[in-house]
């Protein structure tokens, strides 16, 4: 059978690297073609790049830090890991294999191997970016150490995923048939909990030292049994990475390929509880189907669905209706839930402990929001997706309302802004609140306050004209970006998404410098008179300068949004 | 109405459809029949303005869509073969968001009677995805119907549909056209066509090969005479396959 999905995928990237290629045919993509080869060298072999190599970084800190940003991977992976990404399986997929004679735990070897393609592609990538670092022995042996680590992220993911899933849809039955897995995962947490519990005051007094404290007093926490337990996983993982020797690496990787292989062993073994789960639910859910009275509700149980932040009227502008329609997903993605649940807990600690001048936990949830609205800056305009990247599949249905291009595009874009704008400015009032009653903190209130005003006005701003630029490239290249609500994800598409990121993030700056003289200027103009309060009409003259390139942007994005054939781009209806 | 003068779509040098000219007047249906590829989905695409033809005049209800598309799509409503529809939003939401894009003034007076019509007022809660295919393509109807458009595009309307569906679909489309509605309907169940058409547009490799009522369509064949139209259309096309697309 193995030979049936290596031909499937192997067909696959064939046939999809051809259709790309034939996709240059087109100047447009010749022209995004050349950029991007010139953007890639450029990250590469940075211009003023010396030929000496950096100095190599000390192998137990990269391995430390490391464990502990995998430790938070996996953490996040089992609390709001989506299961669809890793689990579902294409359209086609699901139409060819699943009533085919093959068994579910040949299904999972051939996810398994698809997932490579990304693996491998990525692993490339890192080795590629990273070839100028000192990190770990050579190229190749990191190529092979990130491939080893990258494939074993997978393979946990895959496993959380079916332990997770089969809590979902078996309850206590599922529960019983992943025993073992779930009295590891309850031993993490507790060791988690802990340690954490038990680091917390030296990380407190710590903290009212210096930064360089905290790193060292972690360091000697990471020593300690408990920790050093919990994160031993997770440095067998990333030594391989950091050994600086042959003659290290080599001891090094044998544990790290052991825990590869219970990865796979563990994944591979799952399938035969889960199917057991499935049948014993299935067995009780028949059993309660003859319990149940012959008169119910049409069509059975239905998922609750949440009420819309507002009732859409008929009458207004009609392109309302598609930010609306937006927004409502947007409120009814579970992931989207979570992440509400996460900000009101964290705002319920804010809220208890923001006005105690001596309350550490205060001051480093207010840093934590601040530093995550800021990371949102970067990342927001790839995760949150609720506009035409995830709309261009229906191009057709978009086409046949009576709406301009410019309208489609505006109000597509609108939703995804608000989204994160709200966001980002929801985590830093979140930090001007938790921070609202430390004196001693290097900004002024007043200073805080002014900040807390400016970001409201700029940051939206902001986003669109990131968002734009996110969804020009759907736009302009249907067949080079990811369509549709999700995202390549995992940790191991994490290259092509920084790489992607980056280039995004060098267009917005590209955009935003005119907007930054025009504020300038008018700063620098009018400081003689108004003093920091020229300030204001800075903001206002840079404002200004985005929303006339916003509005050049929608105006010629339109124009391409009506010139576009669904079926020339390859956008037929999914 | 509906008015296509000199329709041509050519990608590349390939032509979809060439010289396609027709008018369907209120109250008429018209059937749009032709093997797979002879260029009926590019037809009716090009009417709702959803890809540009190549060459050619389009008019939806006296707008002409290259001209004024908002009009023209303002006044028409295309029903694909496949229902597409937004994950997220329940029956009811789809109207309503269907109802501000057409700027249905009285939708709350429409929404509740159409959805009964369609048997689909126990599902107002539902997402798409807890619906059946029938289900689901009932509500792509609803949505189209919403704005009481003045030209109606179907492409293969009863698929999914349980005979119950199929036969409330049929009395839902003569009722539209008996109100006055354009209708054009494009559906390889030739004996729909016959029962539901008032004149028939047989398509082959993107060219008319006949256009009218089946008794003027054999007028020029006395061999097809009193024949159904199943076996008038296979006489015409010769059997043939069409191009790929």
């Amino acid at each position: 059978m193995i030979r049936v999905f290596w031909y499937l995928t192997a067909r696959t990237v064939r046939n999809r690297v051809a259709r790309e290629l034939r996709h240059l045919r087109s100047p447009r993509y010749v022209i995004a073609f050349l950029l991007g080869g010139g953007y890639v060298s450029l990250v590469l072999f940075p211009p003023g790049a010396t030929g000496a190599a950096p100095r190599a970084p000390n192998a137990e800190w990269v391995e430390l830090v490391g464990a502990v940003a995998l430790a938070g991977v996996v953490a996040w992976g089992w609390v709001f890991g989506r299961e669809r990404r890793v689990l579902t399986f294409a359209p086609a997929e699901v139409q060819f294999l699943f009533p085919a004679p093959i068994t579910r735990r040949e299904l999972i070897r051939y996810k398994l191997l698809r997932a490579q393609l990304v693996i491998l592609f990525n692993s490339v990538l890192w080795t590629v970016i990273l070839v100028r670092e000192r990190i770990g022995v050579s190229p190749w042996l990191r190529a092979v150490s990130l491939w080893v680590l990258l494939s074993t992220l997978q393979l946990h993911r895959l496993g959380a995923a079916f332990v997770r899933t089969s809590l979902a849809e078996h309850g206590m039955a599922g529960a019983r048939h992943r025993i073992v897995s779930l009295l590891a995962v309850g031993t993490g947490v507790a060791a988690l909990a802990l340690s954490v519990a038990d680091a917390l005051p030296a990380l407190a007094a710590a903290w009212a030292r210096d930064i360089g404290a905290v790193f060292r007093t972690a360091g000697e926490i990471a020593e300690r049994p408990l920790p050093a337990a919990l994160l031993f996983p997770f440095r067998l993982m990333i030594r391989p990475l950091a050994a600086g020797t042959l003659a290290v690496w080599l001891q090094a990787i044998g544990p790290a390929a052991l825990l590869l292989a219970l990865h796979y062993v563990w994944v591979i073994r799952s399938d035969t509880a889960f199917e057991e789960a499935a049948a014993e639910a299935s067995l009780r859910r028949v059993r309660s189907i003859e319990a149940r009275p012959a008169s119910g509700p049409p069509g059975g149980s239905r998922r609750r669905v949440s009420a819309p932040l507002f009732t859409l009227p008929p009458t207004g502008w009609p392109e309302l209706a598609i930010t609306w329609k937006n927004l409502v997903a947007v409120m009814r993605l579970r992931r989207v839930a979570n992440a509400l649940i996460v900000f009101g807990a964290a705002a319920g600690i804010v809220g208890v402990v923001s006005f105690r001048p001596e309350s550490t936990v205060g001051e480093i949830i207010g840093l934590l929001a601040a530093m995550w609205a800021g990371f949102l800056l970067l990342v927001g305009p790839q995760w949150i997706r609720n506009d035409l990247r995830g709309d261009l599949r229906k191009l057709d249905l978009l086409r046949s309302y009576p709406l301009t291009g410019a309208a489609v595009i505006r109000a597509e874009v609108a939703a995804s802004t608000i989204v994160l704008s709200v966001a980002q400015l929801a985590l830093l009032l979140l930090a001007y609140l938790a921070t609202l009653g430390h004196p001693t903190f290097d900004l002024t209130l007043p200073q805080r306050t002014a900040m807390l005003a400016a970001a409201i006005a700029v940051l939206p701003a902001v986003n669109l004209l990131a968002l734009l630029v996110q969804n020009a490239g759907a736009l302009l290249f249907p067949t080079w970006v990811h369509l549709g609500s999700g995202r390549p994800g995992g940790i191991e598409a994490l290259g092509q998404n920084v790489l992607t990121m980056l280039a995004t993030a060098a267009l917005l700056v590209m955009l935003l410098v005119a907007p930054a003289i025009l504020a300038a200027g008018a700063v620098l103009l009018l400081r003689p008179a108004l003093g920091l309060w020229a300030l204001a009409p800075g903001i206002g003259c840079g404002l200004a300068g985005i929303a006339v390139e916003a509005a050049l942007l929608i105006d010629w994005l339109g124009r391409v949004f009506d010139r576009t054939d669904p079926s020339a781009t390859g956008l037929e209806m999914a | 109405m509906i008015e296509v003068e000199g329709l041509g779509k050519y990608y590349g040098d390939v032509p979809a459809v060439q010289d396609l000219s027709f008018r369907v007047g209120p109250g008429e249906i018209l059937g749009l029949v032709g093997h797979n590829g002879a260029g009926k989905t590019t037809t009716l695409r090009s009417i709702c303005g959803i890809i540009i033809p190549s060459r050619g005049r389009i008019r939806i209800a006296g707008h002409d869509l290259g001209r004024d598309p908002l009009s023209a799509k303002a006044a028409l409503a295309f029903i694909p073969d496949e229902p597409h529809l937004f994950e997220y939003l329940t029956v009811e939401e789809h109207l309503r968001f269907v109802a501000r894009l057409y700027r249905v003034g009285d939708a709350e007076d429409r929404i509740g009677p159409l959805l009964e019509e369609l048997s689909l007022g126990d599902t107002r809660e539902a997402l798409p995805g807890e619906l059946s295919r029938g289900m689901r393509q009932k509500l792509a109807i609803a949505c189209g119907l919403l704005h009481r458009p003045k030209a109606l595009i179907l492409d293969e309307p009863l698929t999914g549909l349980d005979p119950v569906g199929i036969r409330r679909m049929k009395e839902t489309i003569a009722a539209r056209a008996a109100a006055g509605t354009a209708v054009i309907l494009s559906s390889h169940l030739l004996h729909l066509v016959e029962e539901l058409c008032h004149r028939v547009l047989i398509l082959h490799r993107g060219r008319a090969v006949a256009f009218g009522s089946i008794g003027e369509i054999v007028a020029g064949r006395p061999d097809l005479a009193g024949r159904p139209l199943e076996e008038v259309f296979l006489a015409l096309t010769h059997h043939g396959e069409g191009p790929a697309r």
